[in-house]
């Protein structure tokens, strides 16, 4: 997927005043937010689980060599096949590859956010091969023609009416709008066929299990059970982190997944996949392939303030818990990873030059951090993030401060540094916008601070700082007792 | 050579530091603060010559301008004995949370930092830890809820104590707030860099202000203060908007002099 | 080099070092436990999902109604098969499929689905099926009104049937049909994920690791469209647990 990270301020604007999507945008929080806040309150053990998922990631990310050596093994020796791609282009490529040798005819792909970075569905459209998103919410993207606003409700933006004008052709403006389960089944009898008829499925992969080769794949829908079952072929495909060593250590990894993503307990479906079919089974794919994809995602690991966003489990808490993600929608983000967790990972991933402004928009409020279920210090990442863009110390090219921002902050350190400027510099100000205001406000602030005056009231400097209050008060207090 | 040590015996003194925003735009927050702590029997100290603590810069990414701002803080308070306080969980998280990053090539800033962090609460938090919430017996006629400010709540770990203050002020009507713990916007720089987007996610706290019917809103960080307070304002809403420290001294002068 | 040596030496080098360097055995993960921790663990969650049984089915019945199933208790085979019957009745079946579960043998099934005039089928493919056998399999799969199934575990903690598919016992015959009954006994209730995957992993490390595993709490759902939660899209539209008690 092309990132397109570089409008994000106009896609956010365009967003703010669309009054569908900032209703849809309502279910975020109350259906998604507090189902995790409701689930987390109902699971005795909950932040001993965090902190368990956080070193079980922690130890595997560190180790990351050993276990993708070791994954490889294993799903070998399950008699499946192992492709490590560089980038999204490798990773296309030898999709593309597999398809065209075994002479496909239809793929179902189940929801991956990976297969996003790699925009697969359009690839093997454009080879002339049908591609069919089978996650609701993804198929309804793709009839859109659009990308996924969240990390698990791809179509959260989506009004009933939107559906209803995809999913039919006959639908017209004005006609009464199907109700959701309406909508759901038509849905799936379309699907229903697809499944039928599909000879390849490409899914994602939600925990890739180093020791035994196993991958395990949560659904609601029943499309991730149609794809391991239905299909010749099976494509899996991954992000190169996406491991955890051990089987037992899913317990762990699939209650915090769950319970932080959708607030239930578990999912309808989870399937483990330990290979192509095994001889004497009565269905299942006779392939199965593993696509290990690291597309930039060695640059995290490298950089040791940046490695734990390869923590991530992708459930989606964070983007849920932000207060910007759900004012701003997900398109705003520019590329395959919204909110908090994008705000991350797609900077490294996709250039910081013009990802800039995704640090940035953040007040640091640290909801993510503590909503995520292995503790990713979102804000510390940011702050990095900000400082790379603010001063080009990591690398020159990513500095996109401008001038005149440089030159404020080296005017309020100068202020800064000596408590006679401190007070001086809070008394010129003073004097500068005090014609502009009443009863102690401003309505109309100059720059570098007119953007706070457009919606709200600021304050103006007290006449006298809290230094000489107190100076006053001290001398009175002598005089009294004197 | 004072002693920097941890501290855990009540204390009968106290290092103030009052934040940039404080000191030049609130300074009655800084003042509310000091008389409570009187309150209590502890005798506070200013230190003259504090400026900031470098968070601003640092959070827009201007380390190397923070840095010197924030040695200039270690060097001031260092010197200082006893515990520090702040009338603001943001401050107190940058020194706490945020310095090891700031300082991280050099372990002996490190290590000085690391101590003045140790000593450093924020005003509530002081407040809980050594005396109790129910150590100020004040009374006030007033209708308030509380918004939960961010860096308190989640960078401090400061949940409970806030709202424990407000509910043993003797006739404080305390309304809880819906989505008290979703940020009101400030940010810092994030309220003047992206001002649509701050003040979207203001209007939402607005309208659950709003909806409580309080006549007050407490928070704990003058920043979410005047964010508040300059959006309310705009509406035209009478609503007040109040720093913890203000209300907790109000509160008591209504009741006069201690017992 | 292949592509994959290259690509795992450009890790290590990531990671600040210039050889793979084997993990030393740490708490965080349960890859250090060797093939004796995890066949106590496996003999104990056996001998807890035994000893415990009337405890755990009590718990299931109450998790698994949360999960979405309708959840019945029957005295015997007998009632069993009545209450299945009328279930196929009821979704106006014409072929209902089982798999080949022991359970569903002690269970007189084919009466009590053919007395309405369904026919009952069994999907047990040889192992050397053709193609064609398999497609064919496949299409009724898709074709029948109603699945069968025993379980092979069931979890209290998440209110989940656990299928591993095998002869037998194909992959969609709890998942094409719009209706699945799966029929369990008290014996197969584990207490939690901890259990399932302790026997999991010593399957694993005993290489008897099955081709794939099934975890089901409810029926097939989505919310998709407008936070709405909707049963029935790609799986099952109603699932029954049937919980048989103990002869």
């Amino acid at each position: 997927m092309k990132p397109q990270t570089t409008h994000f301020r106009f896609k956010a604007s365009q967003t703010l005043v669309n009054d569908q999507i900032q209703q849809s945008l309502e279910h975020v929080y109350t259906g998604f937010h507090e189902g995790r806040l409701t689930a987390a309150a109902n699971t005795d053990n909950w932040e001993e689980l965090r902190t368990k998922g956080k070193a079980i990631k922690d130890h595997t990310i560190a180790h990351l060599d050993h276990y993708l050596d070791l994954l490889a093994d294993s799903v070998e020796k399950n008699g499946g096949h192992v492709f490590f791609a560089d980038d999204a282009e490798e990773a296309r490529q030898h999709i593309l590859g597999l398809a065209k040798a075994n002479d496909v005819k239809t793929v179902i792909k189940s929801k991956s956010m990976v297969s996003e970075e790699m925009a697969l569905a359009d690839a093997l459209i454009d080879a002339g091969i049908e591609a069919v998103e089978t996650d609701l919410g993804e198929y309804i993207i793709q009839l859109a023609g659009e990308t996924p606003y969240h990390l698990i409700a791809p179509a959260v933006h989506k009004s009933r009416k939107d559906v209803a004008a995809l999913l039919s052709d006959d639908f017209k403006d004005g006609d009464p709008v199907p109700d959701a389960v309406q909508l759901t089944r038509m849905a799936r009898s379309k699907l229903r066929a697809v499944f039928e008829r599909a000879d390849m499925s490409v899914t994602g992969v939600n925990f890739a299990v180093a020791e035994s080769g196993s991958i395990a794949l949560v659904t609601n829908e029943g499309n991730g059970r149609m794809s391991t079952s239905v299909p010749r072929i099976h494509v899996a495909v991954m992000g190169m982190e996406k491991i955890v060593p051990s089987i037992q250590d899913l317990s762990t990894m699939l209650r915090i997944l769950i319970r932080s993503a959708t607030g239930q307990r578990i999912s309808t479906y989870v399937t483990m996949v330990n290979g192509p079919r095994k001889p004497d089974e009565e269905d299942g794919p006779e392939e199965f392939h593993l696509v290990i994809m690291n597309n930039g995602r060695d640059r995290l690991l490298a950089e040791t303030r940046m490695r734990e966003s390869l923590n991530c489990i992708r459930c989606g808490a964070c983007l849920n818990a932000c207060p910007v993600y759900r004012k701003v929608g997900g398109h705003a983000y520019g590329w395959v990873y919204p909110g908090p967790i994008g705000s991350i990972v797609s900077p490294v991933l996709t250039g910081l030059k013009d990802a800039s402004n995704l640090p940035n928009a953040s007040s640091l409020c640290g909801a993510c951090h503590s909503a995520c279920p292995v503790k990713i210090n979102i804000p510390r990442m940011l702050l990095e993030l900000r400082w790379r863009t603010a001063e080009g110390k990591v690398d020159a090219r990513e500095r996109t401060s401008s001038i005149k921002e440089r030159a404020v902050w080296k005017a309020w350190r100068f202020g800064m540094m000596g408590r006679r400027r401190f007070d001086l510099g809070a008394r010129v100000a003073r004097i500068m916008i005090r014609p502009l205001s009443r009863g102690g406000w401003i309505k109309k602030a100059p720059p570098p601070i007119s953007g706070w005056t457009v919606t709200r009231d600021f304050p103006l400097i007290s006449p006298k700082s809290l230094k000489s209050l107190l100076s006053v008060r001290t001398k009175h207090t002598k005089r009294d007792l004197d | 050579m004072p002693d920097t040590s941890p501290l855990t015996a009540r204390p009968l003194r106290v290092t103030l530091f009052a934040s940039c925003m404080v000191d030049q735009l609130a300074p009655g927050v800084g003042f509310s603060a000091v008389e409570v702590l009187e309150h209590l029997g502890v005798q506070v100290d200013f230190p003259g010559d504090q400026t900031c603590c470098g968070q601003p810069a640092f959070n827009s990414g201007f380390r190397s301008q923070a840095l010197p701002v924030a040695t200039r803080f270690i060097e001031l308070f260092e010197n200082v004995d006893g515990p520090i306080v702040v009338p603001s969980g943001s401050c107190a998280a940058m020194v706490r949370n945020y310095y090891g990053d700031l300082f991280d090539r050099d372990p002996g800033l490190l290590e000085r930092a690391r101590r003045v962090g140790e000593r450093l609460y924020e005003f509530t938090e002081f407040i809980d830890k050594f005396f109790g919430t129910d150590a100020i017996r004040g009374s006030l006629d007033d209708s308030v809820t509380y918004h939960k400010s961010c860096h308190l709540l989640r960078e401090i770990g400061i949940d409970g104590p806030p709202l424990e203050l407000l509910s043993n002020v003797e006739g404080l009507t305390l309304t809880p707030l819906n989505r008290a713990d979703v940020c009101c916007g400030f940010g810092g720089a994030f309220s003047v860099k992206m001002p649509d987007i701050s003040s979207a996610i203001l209007n939402e706290k607005l309208d659950n202000i709003v909806q409580t019917g309080a006549k007050s809103v407490v928070a704990a960080d003058t920043g979410c203060v005047f964010q508040m307070q300059g959006g309310l304002r705009r509406r035209g809403s009478s609503v007040r908007v109040v720093h913890i420290a203000e209300i907790l001294a109000d509160s008591i002068r209504s009741t006069g002099p201690d017992r | 080099m292949t592509d994959r040596a290259k690509f795992i030496a450009g890790i290590t080098s990531d990671l600040g070092r210039t050889e793979m360097l084997v993990p030393s055995a740490d708490l965080a993960t349960a890859i250090f436990e060797d093939a004796e921790v995890a066949r106590t663990r496996a003999t104990h969650a056996v001998s807890d999902a035994s000893s415990r049984s009337s405890d755990l089915v009590e718990h299931m019945a109450e998790s698994a109604i949360t999960s979405g199933w309708k959840v019945h208790r029957v005295a015997n085979p007998e009632d069993a098969a009545e209450l299945i019957g009328e279930i196929c009745r009821q979704k106006e079946a014409k072929t209902v499929l089982r798999s080949t579960h022991d359970v569903l043998s002690t269970i007189p099934l084919e009466a009590a689905i053919t007395s309405f005039g369904a026919t009952l089928g069994v999907t047990a493919l040889g192992d050397d099926a053709s193609s064609t056998d398999r497609d064919k399999a496949r299409e009724s799969l898709f074709g029948a009104e109603v699945g069968i199934t025993g379980v092979d575990f069931a979890i209290a903690e998440t209110g989940t049937v656990v299928l591993h598919p095998r002869k037998g016992l194909s992959r969609l015959l709890s998942l094409a049909p719009p209706t699945h009954v799966a029929v369990m006994r008290p014996g197969d209730v584990l207490d939690s994920l901890d259990e399932l995957f302790a026997m999991e992993r010593d399957d694993f490390l005993s290489g008897e690791l099955a081709g794939s595993m099934n975890l089901i709490s409810g029926p097939s759902k989505t919310a998709d469209i407008e936070g709405t939660i909707v049963t029935g899209i790609h799986g099952p539209l109603e699932v029954h647990l049937v919980i048989l008690a103990n002869s």
